[in-house]
């Protein structure tokens, strides 16, 4: 798993590459979760480059999802392939995670 | 009926090899990357729950993984020699109350129903042994 940044505006883009499942998701969380205690409040997750998640994944970004709300911001997932886009649906985290088809549209959910 | 066998150590670093053995299987019996992928999740689930904790005492244990294929039909049998835990017991998450009462755990078994036929587990001479079996696309 590796995590890139950049920043549009005060929206941050962290891309995240490789695979989160629960050998690599506590490095994940970590890094996440800093990114809202250091103040930002408008984060994207660009998952093109996201081959594989597991529920440990998952509970990630659960637990980003609810500690960005309750800071009064929000976290948009993006460019999910279809395979990541299925753990989703069977999760029944669809309708729970702000999702976008690309980061144009993740853009807009703010 | 193709046989494969493999024993993983109890660590969570083991799914790097998980993987590689999967992709190994999918390529020489012609799954489609989609079974591949479901397959990995489904073996990662059961084997991140062995790993984290069917050991509480630590030392080095082996998890055992016995696969075969029959058409299209893929047969897992899991076994090790941890504390007696049989995952077919955890409770389903409810899924539909809100974000914030959302329980966090349960998530890896709710996945791996989701992506079984079958799911049996007994406990014998000491073992804990699960046996699955999911339907595969071969290309």
């Amino acid at each position: 798993m590796q995590m890139n940044e950049s920043k549009s505006g005060d929206i941050v883009v962290l891309s995240v590459t490789g695979r989160l499942d629960s050998n690599t998701s506590p490095d994940f969380e970590e890094k996440l979760l800093v990114r809202i205690k250091d103040g930002e409040r408008k984060l994207v997750l660009d998952f093109g480059s996201l081959e594989y998640i597991s529920s440990a994944g998952l509970r990630v970004l659960l637990k980003a999802t609810r500690e960005v709300k309750a800071q009064g911001g929000k976290l948009v997932i993006c460019a999910a392939r279809d395979y990541i886009q299925e753990v989703f649906d069977l999760s029944g985290f669809t309708a729970v995670f702000a999702l976008a088809p690309d980061l144009g549209a993740a853009s807009g959910h703010f | 009926m193709e046989q494969r066998a493999f024993i993983l150590k109890n660590s969570l670093s083991e799914l790097e090899t998980l993987r590689e053995r999967l992709e190994e299987f999918g390529e020489a019996w012609g799954f489609s990357p989609k079974s591949v992928f479901e397959t990995n999740l489904v073996l990662d689930e059961l084997v991140t729950n062995v790993i984290s904790y069917g050991f509480p005492e630590g030392g080095d244990h082996a998890v055992h993984l016995e696969m075969s294929l029959d058409g299209d039909m893929l047969h897992v049998v899991l076994s090790d020699d941890g504390r007696p835990f049989d995952p077919c017991q955890t409770p389903e998450p409810d899924m539909s109350c809100p974000l914030e009462d959302r329980p966090i755990g349960g998530l890896g078994i709710h996945l791996v129903r989701k992506l079984v036929e079958t799911l049996d587990y007994e406990r014998a001479d000491g073992r804990n042994i699960l046996r699955l079996s999911r339907r595969v696309q071969r290309t």
